[in-house]
């Protein structure tokens, strides 16, 4: 039911992932979204049922963008510190993402939690230390 | 005064004293397997609720009842002094139903929760 989608879901939901990366879960209103996205907040709605559930689509897409790309870890970074203590959801997808990474260093299983927590480490200070190249809304 | 509980199955809304009269409605059920989300949404009120039918519209004040925009049903009932939570639903009478509550990020994880659960 509904009207038929009038926008590029797979564009609305990147976009979302740049805003989620930026501004956090808390931090990204419904009014971010619709004017983000460009698109109606009841076509916002009956695309993705709600916020969480974009939410979630989008970081269940990064973390499986974790599998190839050099992805940028800020989404998981910041899912790990805002969501993941308060939704079960969102811990399963940091877990798994987590994981994914982990897999992927050139370490034996053995070293691989120190591997993981230095590339976190070192992408948090990178994060912390460079200035935004995005432009925040005022 | 909204009222919305969650059953083993359902959800549940309530209007409580007069809003059953702005309204015209007591009670909401939907099958939780309908309920697609819940979100806290502080600006739905600033946009048009769409036409009334039928229901109550004090502007600023009080959107209560049924309203038609873009071709979907809504459900509202909300007054200036609450936070809107919207429950996107589906295969339902209404699309969606924009309900005021004291704390409507609570009120959001809470469904959301439970249907996580589903």
């Amino acid at each position: 039911m509904g009207r038929p989608r009038s926008f590029d879901e797979e564009s609305a939901v990147a976009r979302a992932a740049e805003l989620f990366a930026d501004h956090g879960y808390e931090g990204t209103s419904v009014d971010d979204l619709v004017r983000g996205l460009g698109v109606h907040r009841g076509s916002l709605y009956s695309a993705f049922g709600s916020k969480r559930a974009l939410y979630l689509r989008v970081l269940r897409e990064h973390v499986t963008a974790l599998e190839s790309d050099d992805e940028d870890l800020t989404l998981l970074l910041r899912a790990a510190v805002e969501r993941a203590p308060v939704d079960p959801d969102a811990a399963e997808l940091v877990g798994t993402g987590l994981d994914v990474l982990g897999r992927r260093l050139p370490a034996t299983p053995d070293d691989r939690p120190a591997a993981l927590a230095r590339l976190l480490g070192e992408h948090l200070i990178r994060r912390a230390t460079t200035p935004s190249t995005t432009t925040e809304d005022t | 005064m909204t009222q919305i509980d969650i059953t083993r199955d359902q959800l549940v809304v309530t209007m409580r004293g007069l809003d059953r009269l702005w309204t015209l409605r007591r009670r909401i059920a939907v099958p939780l397997t309908s309920v697609r989300g819940a979100t806290a949404d502080p600006g739905v009120t600033r946009e048009s609720a769409g036409f009334r039918a039928p229901g109550t519209h004090l502007p600023g004040v009080i959107t209560a009842g049924t309203y038609v925009k873009d071709g979907e049903r809504t459900f509202w009932n909300v007054r200036r002094s609450q936070q809107p939570v919207v429950v996107e639903l589906t295969g339902q009478r209404f699309a969606r139903l924009v309900l005021g509550v004291d704390d409507a990020r609570a009120t959001a994880e809470r469904i959301e929760r439970s249907l996580t659960r589903r």
